[in-house]
């Protein structure tokens, strides 16, 4: 992650946010001055040293600092980690993911996690049967004493009320745990969780260099096995990391107990917690956002898909996309690691069969919506059923449509006549598709059964132009995340730039992305508009980052005046731009908040009195409480905010 | 012989042989070489002297125009009319000038080239085309490439599409609600034509097939910005909906014949569906343009389909449909089916006309197809910020003194002293026993 001024000012107000001021203070330093000793940082910030190590302490436990102990001075260096210190503002989509697919008592496992940082697995079972033994103590004195019943505890969102206790055992609590393990949602902390990327690839490669290369590697071959050397290296550290999931799966029983666990209704699955092996209390864990952010992003590629396509085809692709990304560790493959990984036995088998797909459906959806209907003669099963064998060798364009080209294969085919696509232009075509023909499938009558149904929603998917779906073998399907990513951040462009600039600068826009560079006088009469707007909008968005403009002088001397000016798109930078962008938009949500704040002093610092939290309502004038409530409702509007644009961050950058 | 071929009356003769000849041999663009007028047989013993004679008389009676081409010299027929306006012409210079326009053609000439290339006073030039333009035989012209260019061109030709800017050009102007106008007219047929209108009750059509009955149709003219509804029957035409019966599946009929008998009248919620892969008959740019020629919108303008293409284009650039290759066949359908909004043209219509708007106003562009997207930052007042390259904390805007955002929060109305803000202290948030006061106890 590119860290520029308005992320780091983000991250540092969010950690004084969460976490307080002292720790914001720290890691801002060591975002401006860089790696750092607990000397050098007495020396920036003027702190105590106790100060100071308490700081660093809490930051550590959150997982948002890298340390590297010097072996020779024996000295640990600090380093800010910005990526854990921006997920801090997923932790709501987190557990709000994790609700809606594992149910309640993994969500406040997760909530727990979060609030703690990293864990020892004994502490969490620790802090958890205090819990539950709290709990139960106040359900006898509540049987007790009736009347203490609701305002005094109730301030403090912990503090559990009778014993609706979402974990109820330690026994559940060891199951849920084994449960998000699986699923890649914890994982564990070892010895290199807190080397920054590069020390880590520094240790592997000076281990390699050490054991196999003591002479250094020479010539081309021994520098490729270095390469592949390096690569293993660096998946076993990163494997680490899975130890507990492994040790899990050796266990005869994972397959059972991840039945139970996707079959949804957890609490029936309490029975079986005693068949959970009991995890080792030592080991430390915490949450693993990268696995987080795969099923983030299922979610994002569905409500895509119900905004172009339709609710239901929307449900199915969410089996579809859960099936398929269930081994899937990560959204982007590293090319450093994943190169001569062979995905088969990290991401499962790649694909997912229409069959699993139909057992994975709800019975109570019904299928047969949300799709036109025509006549059996209206339809070409042989294009719809159209295998693509490989992924698309190229970024799929869009609009990378040459004109003109339309007339030449303009007969209408059926079925049975030959015309091989040969067309320049058809970009998805696989490099050697197989072409599989099925002469009639499911369309024989026009009332489809189930399957038939469930094979229109997923052929629709594979037809559609950002290719939501890859239809790989007959009944195999499978997504291509890098190219539908793509297009769905360059849809997320548009929609920017078609609400900046309205729908004519979005016209302008597209027309540059599949033309390439056009001066002005070409602009007009592709976009059929007026010249002088053209000129305004072009101006207007060249500010704004959409678009960017090339000076081509006539002749040597370079007149400007004689200059031509080429307008062009460049992608990545407008990316790039529209990501910084909402970073500042983000940072300046929250700025607003802390204004607000100072605005709203005297009330918060009322709310803040022992005597006064928890029961605002009741003890506060009523003008004072109007404030106080519209405070928390503006709050809560700017958070919210935040996530919003966070999503769109989460597009740009990381799915 | 010598006096043979100075007899006038036999060169007159061979005169207009030879005019003839040319003109049956080719148009008025045609360059004749000396060869080819040689080639007719007509001057005696092809003397190329007596030829010379023949054709110098023709140019005098401005019957010949005489070129200059890499080969050498050659010449052009003129039609007789022209010829005889430029006898009629008083002086060599306005005959020069008209001549000058005259070769200009279908592109016509600015006034400061004519000056140019006759290397004359402006004043001339002047007096020589006032004089032309009273005699009707130039007239002047607009250049959509030069707007501001004075050009000239005579009075019976046509100006050029180069000239004029082809068929969405009203006097040198881009027609933008002629345009406007026929993208919305072709996305409401590529809209209804690429999805299935229906609802959950029963089958879609019925509004179709009502409609399906009636005949061509009025839509607005070229550069009137009006919506044509005098009848129903203009929306059968402008949606261009055709299904037929045989086009739907049977049951489908049977279903919304017996439940919605009515259903054209009948107002029901209805919403489009995809149409399922392997669709064979998105529209295409050739049937989109049949439709369009059909129907007889552009009475007065022939639009290719060539033209069709720039505005199916247009609409796909606006991200507001996508081409779709079924069997090679390229169509175009409509994006987001499920969010297009579904109620009928010709009610849209009507209520934009109720709204008081007459047809588009230019750049406004939402009235086609379904609201943008929206994404966390548009929603944000930073989003849509004009002053947002400048905001920065200490700057001259900033998060601590944002209109925008306390007008987002609802805030703008009841803050009047936001200067205060800046100093940090609200006038009675000054320390917690300050705030005690708060308190009911
Ligand atoms: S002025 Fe307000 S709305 Fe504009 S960028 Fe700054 S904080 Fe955002």
């Amino acid at each position: 992650m590119l860290v520029t001024k308005n992320v780091a000012e983000l991250c540092s107000l969010l950690i004084d946010e969460l976490y307080g001021e002292l720790p914001s203070r720290i890691f801002s330093i060591l975002l401006t001055r860089g790696r750092s000793s607990i000397p050098q940082l007495v020396q920036y910030t003027d702190m105590s040293l106790c100060e100071l190590r308490h700081g660093l302490a809490v930051l550590l436990q959150q997982n948002l600092l890298f340390y590297q102990v010097d072996s020779n001075s024996e000295k640990a260096m600090y380093e800010a980690n910005t990526d854990h210190a921006y997920n801090l503002l997923r932790i709501g989509k987190i557990l709000e993911m994790v609700d809606s697919s594992f149910g309640a008592p993994a969500k406040d496992v997760m909530q727990s996690l979060l609030l703690l940082g990293q864990t020892r697995i004994s502490d969490l079972v620790a802090a958890y049967q205090e819990k539950i033994d709290q709990a139960h103590q106040k359900l006898v004195k509540e049987e007790a004493d009736p009347f203490l019943e609701t305002n005094g505890v109730n301030g403090d969102s912990h503090a559990p009320k009778r014993l609706d206790l979402v974990i109820k055992t330690t026994a559940q609590l060891n199951s849920v745990i084994c449960r998000l393990v699986e699923a890649e949602l914890i994982d564990v902390v070892h010895a290199k969780t807190f080397l920054t990327p590069d020390d880590i690839y520094r240790d592997v490669e000076k281990e390699v260099l050490d054991t196999h290369f003591p002479g250094g590697p020479k010539g081309g071959k021994a520098k490729i096995e270095l390469e592949e050397k390096i690569a293993e290296g660096l998946r076993k550290v990163r494997g680490e990391s899975k130890s507990l999931k492994r040790k899990l799966e050796q266990n005869g029983t994972a397959a059972k107990r991840r039945k139970l666990f996707s079959g949804g209704g957890l609490s029936n699955g309490v029975h079986d917690v005693e068949l959970d092996p009991a995890l080792d209390p030592k080991q430390v864990i915490r949450i693993n956002y990268e696995k987080c952010l795969v099923d983030l992003r299922n979610r994002r590629l569905v409500q895509c898909v119900t905004d172009t396509i339709g609710d239901t085809t929307a449900y199915v692709y969410g089996v579809l996309l859960k099936l398929l990304t269930k081994q899937l560790p990560r959204c982007r493959s590293d090319p450093m690691m994943d190169i001569t990984e062979d995905d088969k036995d990290d991401c499962g088998k790649g694909f997912v069969t229409t069959d699993e797909i139909l057992d994975s459906l709800k019975t109570s959806v019904d299928l047969s919506v949300g799709l036109g209907k025509a006549a059996k003669d209206k339809f070409s099963s042989r294009a719809a059923e159209k295998v693509s064998g490989h992924p698309p060798k190229k970024k799929i364009i869009l609009e990378a449509e040459i004109d003109g080209d339309a007339s030449a294969d303009e007969e209408e085919e059926d079925e049975g006549s030959e015309s091989d696509e040969s067309d320049s232009d058809s970009d998805h075509k696989p490099a050697n598709g197989t072409k599989v023909k099925f002469a009639g499938v499911a369309t024989k009558e026009n009332r489809l059964d189930r399957p038939g149904q469930l094979r229109q929603h997923l052929l629709l998917l594979a037809e559609s132009n950002q290719h939501f779906v890859r239809h790989c073998g007959y009944n195999d399907w499978t997504v291509d995340f890098v190219p539908l990513m793509d297009v769905l951040r360059e849809a997320e462009l548009d929609s920017v730039i078609e609400r900046k600039s309205g729908r004519q600068g979005l016209r302008l826009v597209r027309i540059l992305r599949a033309k390439g560079k056009l001066d002005e006088k070409t602009l007009p009469n592709l976009a059929l508009m007026k010249k002088n707007e053209i000129q305004q909008k072009m101006l207007e968005m060249q500010t704004a980052g959409f678009i960017q403009v090339q000076e081509v002088p006539r002749d040597n001397k370079a007149d400007v005046k004689k200059s031509f000016f080429l307008w062009f798109v460049d992608l990545e930078k407008s990316i790039n731009t529209l990501l910084d962008t909402s970073y500042k938009a983000m940072l300046r949500c929250v700025q607003v908040l802390e204004v607000i704040r100072q605005k709203e002093k005297d009330v918060l610092l009322l709310t803040k009195r022992s005597d006064v939290r928890g029961r605002e309502r009741d003890v506060m004038r009523k003008e004072y409480y109007d404030r106080y409530a519209r405070f928390q409702a503006n709050e809560k509007k700017l958070f919210a905010q935040v996530m919003r644009i966070d999503d769109l961050v989460a597009l740009l950058r990381d799915f | 012989m010598a006096g043979d071929e100075d007899d006038p009356a036999k060169i007159q003769i061979l005169k207009d042989a030879l005019y003839d000849a040319a003109r049956e041999n080719g148009s008025e663009a045609r360059a004749f070489s000396q060869k080819d007028l040689l080639d007719f047989d007509i001057i005696p013993a092809d003397n190329p002297m007596l030829l010379l004679r023949v054709v110098q008389r023709l140019c005098d009676d401005k019957l010949f125009v005489g070129i200059t081409q890499a080969t050498g010299l050659a010449w052009r027929w003129r039609n007789k009319e022209d010829a005889k306006k430029y006898t009629s012409l008083p002086n060599d210079e306005t005959m020069m000038v008209y001549a000058v326009i005259d070769e200009a053609g279908a592109d016509g000439i600015w006034n400061r080239t004519i000056k140019n290339k006759l290397n004359m006073h402006e004043a001339v030039v002047k007096t020589c085309i006032k004089y032309l333009e009273t005699k009707g035989y130039i007239s002047s012209m607009k250049n959509v490439e030069h707007p501001n260019k004075k050009m000239y061109i005579k009075a019976n030709l046509r100006p050029s599409e180069r000239a004029t800017g082809g068929p969405w050009f009203t006097d040198g102007e881009l027609d933008t609600a002629f345009i406007s106008e026929l993208t919305m007219i072709v996305f409401e047929y590529i809209k209804t034509q690429s999805a299935y209108r229906g609802s959950q009750a029963g089958g879609a059509g019925a509004a179709a097939a009502a409609g399906s009955g009636a005949g061509a149709t009025k839509v607005p003219k070229k550069g009137v910005i009006r919506g044509g509804i005098d009848g129903g029957d203009s929306t059968s035409s402008s949606r261009g909906v055709k299904r037929t019966a045989t086009d739907m599946s049977t049951d489908d009929i049977v279903q919304q014949q017996s439940k919605h008998p009515t259903a054209a009248t009948k107002e029901k919620p209805k919403v489009f569906y995809p149409m399922p892969a392997g669709y064979k008959h998105y529209p295409t740019v050739t049937e989109i343009a049949k439709l369009i020629h059909e129907t007889g919108i552009t009475n007065n303008t022939t639009l290719g389909e060539a033209d069709i293409q720039q505005l199916v284009d247009v609409l796909h650039y606006d991200g507001l449909i996508e081409p779709i290759r079924v069997n090679g066949r390229k169509g175009y359908r409509v994006t987001r089916a499920a969010k297009q909004d579904a109620s009928s043209f010709q009610k849209r219509q009507q209520e934009r006309q109720q709204a008081g708007g007459v047809g588009l106003p230019v750049g406004s562009d939402d009235l086609v197809g379904p609201p943008p997207t929206a994404n966390g930052l548009t929603e944000a007042p930073c989003g849509r910020c004009p002053v947002f390259e400048l905001c920065e904390e200490g700057g001259p805007v900033s998060p601590s003194n944002c209109v925008y955002f306390l007008q987002w929060l609802g805030l703008a109305s009841s803050e009047e002293n936001t200067n205060t803000l800046a100093g940090g202290a609200t006038p009675n948030g000054v320390a917690g026993v300050a705030a005690v006061p708060g308190l009911v106890v």
